[in-house]
């Protein structure tokens, strides 16, 4: 649920990407740091790991100002993949405004996207959210491997849920991740909208929400592809 | 709600004594003292920004340009600060959700726990409850299985007597007429006739005595045939009304019997056995008043009635009752208290087993000196 504090008018909205272990979530909110340009940006806190592996979460905070001093924040969030960190996964999922589902391509791991997918669901439902109503994309990451599931295969399969399409990515090349997060900012803005009324009242429309947040820092990135 | 991604304030993040050793380090590197506030000073002063936030305000130094690198400076601590607060802050959050977790299992665990405890002991009775059944079963089997060797013994022997005691009872009926025939013959002296009178009534002792071994033979045969299962419909105020007519023949009709019988719907039932039960009975109501039978208040009191899906029968008397020492086996086939050869001892066997065939109870009150009531259930359907 987003954050209204009206004292001094900050919104602060959560967006949790989750996934199976070393889909690359982490990697993904690096290469966000690395390729981003928006209006604000924090440091990228990367809490303790072991052996590379995220042991808490990883957090990036971006921000953008609206008319009269309206200050939308938004907080990126990872959480460990790993199995036995199940109750950080919960903790850090909790009043999320959005979620972004890194899924590892490769064939070998097809069991463990649905294990982590059917985890999201199962902790959603425990935190009081509904992964039907909830702003999410799914990302199939690590393209750029071999042995990977067809992506004409993967978009058949996924064709009738509410995540179509899916957004196929190598984080690791930084390819795919703006596009990512970009869809996001795209569905978690009719949500916020809804309740805010962004750009009735902050003078905050789609275009600029997507733009100012998900700016690429490099040219060639087209601007408001969406 | 407090939650670990709650953005912390300066005073969240360092407290008043760490507060003041930055100031005192700060200070040394700048070549005027600065001072990190919460709140604005009011006068020229740099925001330092933790995540985006603005936590504090830096001021003093020698100019805009000191203050910039020392505010850097501070936000650079900052990030570590912060870093250490949130997995401090998540780690408290996770824990204290695991606890309560694993609380919430715990007394769900205790509560079934008790269930179980409470099944295993439920079940244990239940276990305790059908081990005595069994034993009881067993007894009554082991009894029963006693009780019919003893029956086909008791069968065979009626049998076995009933040939020699139909001719031995035939032979001297006709003896007793050749007696008379002989005397006819004989001079008419005194002697003669003692001696044929003598002869005569031993005769007539030695039938009665076979008609009293006839009438054992009966009971055995009854007694023997207890499963035996040609039902047909019974008239209870029939045959009790005949049981009585045949004890008063029994007794020359010196019994002062009342009888109150109602009209009741027939039953399914075995009309010899039930009559040979109330016959017993009344016998034995008989038996009881013995030689007071002839006293005025001596009386047997016979009801019958229906009520609700049940006739309901009572043979009351109030002879000499029953002592206390011989009730727990008035039921034992051949227990009697009778003078030997009066009695087979299984009056009361016969009827308990009749009535129990026909899905009904016998129960019996008595009191030694005040007389015994037997009372009969027997169900309609």
């Amino acid at each position: 649920m987003p954050d209204f504090s009206p004292d001094n008018n900050k919104l602060t909205l959560k967006v949790v990407f989750y996934g199976p272990a070393l889909s690359g979530k982490t990697t993904n909110l690096m290469q966000l740091h690395t390729l981003l340009n928006p209006e604000r940006k924090g440091e990228l806190m990367v809490l303790e790991t072991r052996d590379d592996r995220t042991l808490f979460f990883d957090m990036l905070p971006l921000g953008l100002k609206g008319i009269s001093g309206f200050d939308l924040r938004l907080k990126l969030y990872t959480v460990p993949g790993q199995v036995q960190h199940d109750s950080t996964r919960k903790a850090v999922l909790s009043r999320a405004d959005g979620v972004v589902f890194v899924a590892d391509s490769q064939l070998n791991q097809q069991d463990n996207n649905a294990i982590a997918f059917g985890n999201l669901e199962e902790n959603l439902d425990k935190v009081g959210l509904d992964i039907d109503t909830l702003p999410m994309v799914v990302q199939f990451n690590k393209r750029d491997l071999p042995r990977v599931a067809g992506e004409r295969e993967l978009q058949d399969r996924w064709a009738d849920t509410p995540w179509a399409p899916l957004i196929m990515a190598s984080a690791l090349k930084g390819e795919g991740v703006i596009q990512t997060f970009r869809s996001l900012l795209d569905r978690l803005y009719t949500r916020v909208d809804e309740e805010f009324r962004l750009a009735e009242t902050h003078g905050i429309n789609r275009q600029e929400f997507v733009d100012r947040l998900g700016r690429s820092s490099k040219s060639e990135v087209p601007h408001g592809y969406l | 709600m407090d939650t670990f991604e709650d953005d912390p304030t300066l005073s969240q993040l360092l407290n008043a004594e760490q507060l003041s050793r930055l100031h005192q380090c700060l200070s040394k590197l700048c070549r005027e003292p600065v001072m990190l506030t919460e709140a604005h000073p009011g006068n020229d002063a740099t925001a330092v920004e933790f995540n985006l936030d603005t936590v504090g305000w830096l001021s003093g130094g020698q100019g805009p340009q000191e203050r910039e690198a020392a505010a850097d400076l501070v936000s650079f601590l900052m990030l570590f600060i912060g870093k250490y607060r949130l997995a401090a802050n998540l780690h408290h959050d996770t824990t204290e959700a695991s606890y309560a977790e694993l609380q919430r299992q715990n007394e769900a665990l205790r509560e079934s726990e008790a269930r179980y405890r409470e099944l295993s002991n439920q079940l244990q009775q239940k276990v305790d409850e059908q081990v005595g059944v069994i034993r009881q079963t067993q007894q009554e089997l082991y009894e029963s299985a006693r009780m019919r060797s003893v029956g086909q013994l008791a069968a065979g022997v009626a049998h076995e007597i009933n040939n020699p005691i139909g001719f031995i009872s035939s032979n001297l009926r006709v003896a007793r007429d050749y007696v008379k025939d002989i005397q006819a013959m004989l001079p008419d002296s005194a002697e003669n006739r003692e001696l044929a009178t003598d002869f005569h009534d031993l005769l007539n002792e030695s039938i009665e005595g076979t008609s009293r071994i006839a009438a054992i033979v009966t009971d055995l045969k009854t007694f023997s045939s207890i499963d035996q299962a040609d039902y047909t419909r019974c008239n209870i105020r029939a045959l009790l009304a005949s049981a009585i007519h045949l004890v008063q023949t029994e007794y020359d009709h010196r019994l002062r019997i009342t009888e109150q019988l109602h009209d009741m719907p027939e039953i399914s039932g075995h009309p010899s056995r039930l009559s040979q039960t109330f016959f017993n009975l009344l016998d034995n109501a008989a038996q009881a008043l013995g030689n007071s039978e002839t006293r005025d208040n001596s009386r047997i009191l016979v009801k019958a009635l229906a009520q609700n899906d049940r006739i309901q029968i009572t043979i009351q008397d109030n002879g000499c009752g029953i002592p206390d020492s011989h009730r727990p086996r008035v039921f034992d086939a051949f227990y009697t208290t009778r003078p030997v050869g009066s009695g087979t001892g299984l009056g009361l066997t016969v009827a308990q087993d009749t009535v129990r065939a026909h899905g009904g109870q016998l129960q019996l009150h008595s009191r030694e000196g005040a007389g015994t009531r037997v009372l009969l259930t027997l169900p309609i359907s």
